[in-house]
């Protein structure tokens, strides 16, 4: 089996009845999710989308989302998963860029709507009503064949909405599927576990999370947001699930809020965490509220499809504050600024390698000759490998912030800041944040007295998507540089809590 | 009482930093929007226990509650409906 779509297909042979996606008062088991997903890839081609066509599938999570996505697969095209929340600012950007033939949207989204409008023109655009739908798509174009192989291209996760660069991830059937396996063997999952999912799919964790559940036969229940914790473990309760997938901050509102005191869960034997570091302390209190739940602290990259290290729940007591080691396929260095592997113990920035490394990024020969190397990927991570291989981080060489589960380019916000007339210069960085990791932060020089801190938050609320909104602006009379004139955004943001897992 | 005319000053200076009346309506989903996420639906109920003097218990914070300025503003109406 070369694609997932076709692990798809063969699961709803198998076993047609199980259940498959749950979303709300909708349940799809396999041979329904199947049907579905070839009609979607029917309509596509009924739409003139041909192998390597792109389809941009702008959708919160709903059991539509993953219609889609093997829909595309299935017809050949390549599925281009944008963040529905995102602005028209943001999404314009990524659209012209990977230029779809076909649009998805939810209806009445303005945002999507207009981003269409600005940078898809061309593109056919299919709307989704609000609610569920389980019997779309509607359509009676025939598939015809055109699947696609291991070697083709399958997904492009963008990581940055800079106007100037938008970073592309593109990810081939192989790099899915081979990571998806991976993942499998490391979690140990299989088609009676069932898990609640928060994790969007426009992110590569929420997409690991959705595409290995899927590849073994497994349920996934759909939940749509955290807003309200509680609902989401009367959600793991209700359907007996066997795994939890989330970032810190996931944990940390649980934890936090105090919905996991009392509450009995059985069936529930595995937690997923990853997408930035969790502190010992975290960890901890979790793994006490749930004794018995084996807790996967794991670390990797878009860039390298979802996973490549993953810590055995039995050795987090002895490895503290390790992000893992490699799992199957991957393998870690830790190199000097020549690019030469440097002992165990070292410190040193992480390369990795192995079959779920990107293609490159999306029509940018350039930014990916500064990431992959003979077959390498060069993370942006700093750390060093323990003599039994176990990877432990001390910081990252890039800016990006992590707050909640979304990566945050501090060059995103700073492009929208200046396009405010009142703001002569501006730096943003990430700052420590009990729940969420980190925050954005703002630094401010303004050209005219009398801007404050609402009025900045309004000019950013219609360029940026909520979570890229700086939660703190200070003013400043002048921004920290280097000799060169760089803005020392390390110096800003102060000393940053590195620690890990526990 | 017009609970939505405290409700929706706070949400428009908080969650979207104006005082444009119009930048949402009565009726927007403020969860599936995200203009209101799971810190703020703290600050939300925060705000909503001081102003009125009341206890938002656990089961009441469902989306049916929360979702909406109109469904808050119906929520409030209940509540107090349910004290006298």
């Amino acid at each position: 089996m070369t694609t997932l779509a076709g692990r798809l297909l063969a699961t709803a042979a198998r076993m047609p009845s199980a259940a498959a996606v749950s979303d709300g008062g909708c349940r799809a088991d396999y041979a329904t999710l199947a049907a579905s997903a070839k009609r979607f890839a029917g309509l596509l081609q009924g739409h003139g989308v041909r192998a390597g066509d792109r389809v941009a599938v702008m959708l919160p999570n709903r059991y539509e989302a993953v219609v889609a996505c093997y829909g595309c697969w299935l017809a050949g095209a390549v599925v281009v998963p944008l963040n529905a929340q995102a602005s028209r600012r943001e999404l314009s950007a990524w659209l012209a860029h990977c230029e779809p033939v076909v649009v998805l949207v939810e209806s009445g989204s303005a945002e999507a709507e207009a981003a269409v409008a600005a940078a898809a023109s061309g593109a056919c655009v299919l709307r989704l009503p609000q609610q569920r739908a389980p019997a779309w798509p509607d359509s009676c174009d025939r598939l015809e064949s055109g699947a696609a192989g291991a070697g083709d291209l399958a997904m492009i996760l963008y990581t940055s909405g800079t106007s100037g660069a938008p970073k592309g991830v593109a990810l081939a059937h192989a790099n899915l599927l081979a990571n998806v396996d991976a993942v499998v063997e490391d979690i140990g999952l299989a088609a009676d576990d069932c898990t609640v999912s928060v994790l969007p799919f426009y992110y590569a964790y929420g997409a690991s999370v959705l595409h290995t559940h899927l590849s073994v036969g497994a349920h996934v229940v759909l939940e749509a947001n955290l807003v309200f914790p509680h609902l989401v473990v009367e959600t793991l309760a209700r359907e007996a699930a066997t795994g939890f997938s989330g970032v810190p901050s996931t944990f940390a509102l649980l934890v936090e809020r105090g919905v996991l005191e009392g509450r009995a869960l059985p069936q529930l034997r595995y937690l997923t965490q990853a997408g930035g570091a969790m502190t010992v302390a975290l960890a901890t209190r979790l793994r006490a509220l749930l004794p018995g739940v084996r807790l996967h602290v794991m670390y990797g990259q878009t860039e390298a499809t979802a996973r490549l290290a993953s810590v055995p729940p039995a050795r987090l007591d002895d490895k503290p504050g390790s992000a893992g080691r490699a799992i199957r396929g991957v393998g870690l260095q830790v190199r000097d600024e020549d690019g030469e592997p440097v002992p165990a113990g070292v410190e040193g920035e992480v390369w990795a390698t192995g079959p779920g490394i990107m293609r490159g990024y999306w029509r940018d020969p350039a930014a990916t000759a500064l990431v992959l190397r003979d077959g390498w990927l060069r993370t942006g991570d700093v750390g060093r490998i323990d003599d039994e291989g176990y990877l432990f981080l001390a910081g990252r060489r890039s800016d990006m912030i992590k707050t909640g589960a979304h990566r945050v380019h501090p060059l995103d916000v700073e492009e929208a800041l200046l396009e405010h007339p009142g703001i002569e210069q501006v730096a943003v960085a990430g700052v420590a944040d009990g729940l969420l990791g980190q925050v954005v932060k703002a630094w401010v020089v303004a050209r005219s007295p009398g801007l404050d801190e609402n009025a900045v938050r309004a000019h950013c609320r219609g360029r940026l998507a909520p979570w890229k909104i700086p939660r703190d602006v200070d003013f400043v009379s002048a921004l920290p540089r280097t000799a060169s004139g760089k803005v020392r955004r390390a110096s800003l943001a102060g000393p940053v809590n590195l620690e890990t897992a526990p | 009482m017009d609970y939505k005319a405290t409700i929706k000053p706070f949400i428009l200076s908080n969650f979207l930093f104006t005082d444009d009346d119009a930048a949402v309506a009565d009726d927007t989903s403020l969860i599936r929007g995200g203009i209101v996420d799971s810190t703020g639906i703290l600050e939300l109920i925060e705000f909503i226990e001081s102003a009125y003097d009341i206890r938002v218990a656990p089961e009441e914070m469902v989306p049916a509650n929360f979702d909406t300025i109109d469904s808050i503003g119906l929520f409030l109406g209940r509540k107090a409906g349910g004290r006298q």
